[in-house]
């Protein structure tokens, strides 16, 4: 069995770190296009899985499909990027007044001093897929309007929203499965502190696919109901899709907004597909960015959980948060809202935890009968109205792959 | 940003068998053989492990240990750079989907993710460091770069970078011509010891340094990671020197080296 430090690495420092301030940022989902209407079934728990009508997908599965993701047309320079991936890209960056607010950013620092650092899992493999069925039935050559650079290619995703906004500061997509998008939280931080870059858009899209699907179904990890994060009952997850952007920044006078004060990351070194079944890996990410930001464990007023409602997952990470946290820490899982977003689930949890803090509420876990009584949490199935401080975020991938980030309110 | 230090480099391509062994040719005194390129299997994965991987992981670890022979491989944090990930697990399950009743394998599911050799690395030397998988197409080299520089500064310790790309699969090999594979490591550390001290710096739009061996230089633009070449060219020829790698969009990497 591989050895695991129950404390922090020793790496990290005492002092706690710089924090950036989110200037920016926007949320489309299943459960709703912008952030006021993610925030509404956020607060209200109203879920936007629905059964699996994606075309070539014939699984008897709910899933987090957003809505009018098809009618985006991507045009002029950004034609060649046409898939669903940035196609739900371009959907997201449409909401929230996100393009202006990076249009000033490019402006008050230089497009070539904003990063674009980006997590997907699948990027437009869609692409690839629609491509394979219209292969030359002789020779087996894909169709010769297949773009792979632009659409499946990981890069796909940076590049096009490079492109979009005119910026050419340090770029690359993250792809650790569903850790991707917290991931790149973490990196803005360091490329900001090294002197890259100013300013950085970060987050993540993951849109749906028949790999995905297939794959997870494959695994047995797949429920046929709609997924319910936390419950005794839960049997596995429902796959949704989703695009989160945010625009990170040095504190000023002119940036501010809630605070990224803390990040920790850390591999289980344990399986390819399975948690570490005592959480070992995932309570090292939790104590390290609650180490970077100089907060105890009581200081903090949820946990917005991975949750992705698989038996062992769930079971891991809860244990994972008693190590880290203390015995029946408060916690919430949303996948029963979007369905579990995969790569850009980070992006998704950063935005509904920003949603608590500036809405006064812990949110319910959507989808929660009957807490499972194994799992020594304190979750609830209404919102509790009160001020939040300090939401920690987990996002955890294949790979044993894990990032907790630590999200603060304004001051 | 500040210089860091190279402690050890890997290395995996046609002719090109390891670092040391490739020296003569990097310094242009042999010309590389095309032999075609043998791929060991991890030697550090239990054998029930090592039968799941690919083709990509194996690569990958290749150079990884190469270039971790004498590091503390249970410590140091990991960035895994490749532009296209497991193009072979890619169509295989795309092919599957063209089924009637598609049927995806679920070793080759969770292979398929861009982190399969970082996840296969740690727990290979059962390191439970953070680990990252990134892409900048063409230029994942220099991203690579970047992401293992500023995690070495902002962090201490050693970063070990590994850049790799396989070849392309039959159905692909016109939409994406890479014929070999090729894989490099390079392990960052402490300026204090390292063998080379480098210093980055992220520019403008000059044009990346070609090769000065033309054999080397036909393998450079045939694999996103061979972009390493000028580097390693620069690295054996024990003198100062600067060398330009190409960025994502469009920037330039310039690298100076002091041995």
């Amino acid at each position: 069995m591989p050895t695991h430090p129950g404390n922090p690495p020793a790496t990290t420092r005492s002092a706690s770190m710089d924090p950036l301030v989110i200037t920016a940022h926007t949320l489309t989902s299943a459960a709703g296009t912008g952030i006021t209407a993610n925030a509404e079934a956020l607060r209200s728990g109203t879920s936007g899985l629905r059964p699996c009508d994606l075309e070539s997908v014939t699984l008897d599965t709910h899933i987090g499909r957003v809505p009018g993701v098809e009618a985006i047309t991507l045009e002029g320079a950004l034609a060649p990027f046409q898939c669903r991936n940035n196609q739900l890209a371009e959907l997201g960056l449409r909401q929230d007044g996100f393009t202006d607010a990076v249009a000033a950013a490019a402006r008050r620092h230089g497009p070539d001093r904003v990063a674009v650092l980006l997590g997907t899992s699948t990027s437009g493999i869609a692409a690839t897929e629609a491509a394979y069925h219209r292969r030359d039935p002789q020779t087996g050559a894909l169709p010769p309007d297949y773009d792979y650079q632009h659409t499946q290619n990981m890069f796909s995703l940076a590049d096009f929203v490079a492109t979009r906004f005119g910026l050419s500061g340090p770029a690359m997509v993250v792809s650790t499965a569903c850790s991707s998008s917290a991931k790149v939280f973490a990196d803005a931080r360091r490329y900001i502190a090294a002197g890259l870059c100013d300013a950085a858009v970060v987050g993540g899209v993951d849109s749906l696919c028949g790999m995905t699907l297939y794959g997870f179904n494959a695994l047995q990890l797949v429920a046929a109901r709609p997924c319910t994060p936390l419950d005794r009952d839960r049997a596995g997850i429902s796959i949704g899709e989703a695009a989160g952007f945010f625009l990170l920044e040095r504190p000023s006078v002119e940036a501010t907004g809630p605070l990224l004060t803390g990040h920790g990351e850390s591999s289980d070194a344990h399986h390819m597909s399975a948690p570490h079944p005592e959480g070992l890996g995932a309570a090292t990410a939790l104590q390290e960015a609650l180490a970077r930001a100089g907060r105890r464990g009581d200081e903090i007023d949820y946990v917005l959980m991975h949750a992705t409602a698989t038996p062992a997952n769930d079971s891991a990470e809860a244990r994972a948060l008693g190590r880290s946290l203390g015995p029946n820490p408060r916690a919430v899982g949303t996948k029963g809202l979007t369905g579990h977003t995969l790569g850009a689930a980070g992006a998704v949890g950063v935005a509904q935890a920003i949603a608590s803090l500036d809405g006064g509420f812990v949110p319910p876990t959507a989808g929660l009968n009957v807490l499972d009584p194994e799992l020594d949490l304190d979750a609830r199935a209404e919102a509790e109205p009160r001020a939040v401080q300090r939401v920690l975020v987990n996002a955890f991938g294949f790979g044993g792959n894990n990032c907790s980030l630590l999200l603060e309110a304004a001051p | 940003m500040n210089a860091i230090g190279l402690h050890a480099v890997g290395l995996l391509g046609p002719g090109l068998d390891d670092f040391d062994g490739a020296r003569p040719i990097l310094a242009g005194d042999v010309p590389p053989t095309s032999r075609e390129v043998q791929v060991p299997p991890p030697a550090l994965l239990p054998a029930n492990e090592r039968r799941r991987t690919t083709a990509t992981i194996r690569l990958a670890l290749k150079v990884a240990e190469e270039a971790t022979r004498d590091a503390d491989r249970g410590q140091l944090r990991s960035v895994f750079a490749s532009s296209s990930g497991d193009m072979d697990i890619i169509d295989r399950i795309c092919e599957a989907l063209t089924w009637p009743e598609p049927v995806v394998s679920p070793v080759q599911f969770h292979n398929s993710v861009h982190n399969a050799p970082a996840g296969n690395w740690s727990i290979a030397t059962r390191n439970p460091a953070p680990a990252t998988a990134l892409s900048g197409y063409n230029a994942s080299l220099a991203a690579g770069l970047l992401e293992a520089a500023t995690l070495q500064l902002a962090e201490g310790g050693e970063v070990l970078l590994a850049c790799y790309d396989v070849p392309s699969m039959e159905s692909f090999i016109h939409v994406r011509p890479i014929h070999h594979p090729f894989a490099v490591a390079l392990r960052l550390g402490p300026v204090e010891r390292a063998p080379w001290r480098l210093q980055l710096d992220l520019g403008g739009t000059t044009t990346a340094d070609r090769c000065i061996s033309d054999e080397l230089e036909a393998l450079r633009g045939s694999n996103p990671a061979a972009r390493a070449l000028p580097l390693l060219e620069q690295l054996v020829r024990g003198a100062p020197g600067n060398v330009t790698l190409a960025a994502p969009l469009g920037r330039s990497l310039n690298i100076r080296i002091e041995p």
